[in-house]
């Protein structure tokens, strides 16, 4: 997703995970580790 | 658990446009379902306990009618970094109950606005009432797909939003979107979900798992 906000135009483009994020269901959080899956708070600007 | 933060199936020659419409109906179903029974438990936090583990302000969640807390489905913070100033114009992207705009409009205050886009008529429904029960006329709320934004170009000083954009089958075409909509200097404080490693096709095209 980076980079789709980078060849949109957005400058300043940064990104941090989520450190409180995380699924309910345990299965889901297993998936979800395998497939290394995050909430990331993504933050850009238009020029 | 879709969130395939580095894969756009839909700008790929094999993509199905069939595909896409049954993906947008069982993201209507699935944000139905919390609207509708939000005491039901998902395989996501919601609610105030997704609130408070992401860092809502108590003070932000005191204020917010308990329906808009109820069916709060984000998976972060984007207030954290918004820095939302007096009068500003906001766009919040997947308003859903309308939590997050509520909180936008509080920063903005009365000189501002800020205006809610949801494709599921039902929470828009819910978000226009907690905005009345709230005494924000500074938000609205309008239904329209991220793909295609309802909002006319160089409109937000801020465009935000929750856990939505991952929902989307054409994810290039809804960060253009969300370009074309900020005024210049304008800025974007987003959160979703990606994922680090490639999806396998059967993962993507499930609806079901792209709609959770």
């Amino acid at each position: 997703m980076f980079t789709l906000f980078e060849r949109a135009g957005f400058v300043r483009v940064r990104s941090s995970v989520v450190p409180g994020f995380r699924f309910r269901k345990g299965s889901t959080r297993d998936a979800a580790e395998a497939y290394g899956v995050k909430a990331v708070l993504f933050t850009a600007s238009k020029p | 658990m879709t969130g395939t933060g580095m894969t756009d199936p839909a700008e790929t020659p094999e993509a199905a446009p069939s595909l896409e419409s049954v993906i947008k109906g069982e993201v209507l179903r699935m944000y139905h379902e919390v609207a509708a029974h939000p005491d039901q438990e998902f395989h996501f936090f919601h609610g105030r306990e997704a609130a408070e583990m992401l860092g809502y302000r108590q003070e932000w969640l005191d204020a917010a009618p308990a329906g808009a807390i109820q069916s709060f489905a984000g998976v972060g913070n984007p207030h954290l970094r918004s820095g939302l100033q007096g009068g500003e114009v906001v766009v919040d992207i997947g308003s859903g109950a309308g939590l997050d705009s509520l909180i936008a409009a509080r920063q903005v205050g009365p000189t501002g606005r800020v205006i809610g886009i949801d494709l599921n008529p039902e929470m828009l429904e819910h978000a226009r009432s907690h905005a009345v029960a709230s005494t924000l006329p500074q938000v609205e709320f309008r239904e329209g797909r991220m793909e295609d934004l309802p909002i006319p170009d160089a409109t937000a000083d801020v465009v935000i939003s929750n856990g939505v954009v991952n929902l989307s089958f054409r994810k290039s075409k809804v960060i253009q979107e969300l370009f074309r909509i900020l005024r210049s200097g304008g800025r974007l404080s987003l959160t979703d979900i990606v994922s680090a490693k490639q999806l396998s096709q059967s993962i993507v095209n499930d609806p079901k798992l792209w709609a959770s």
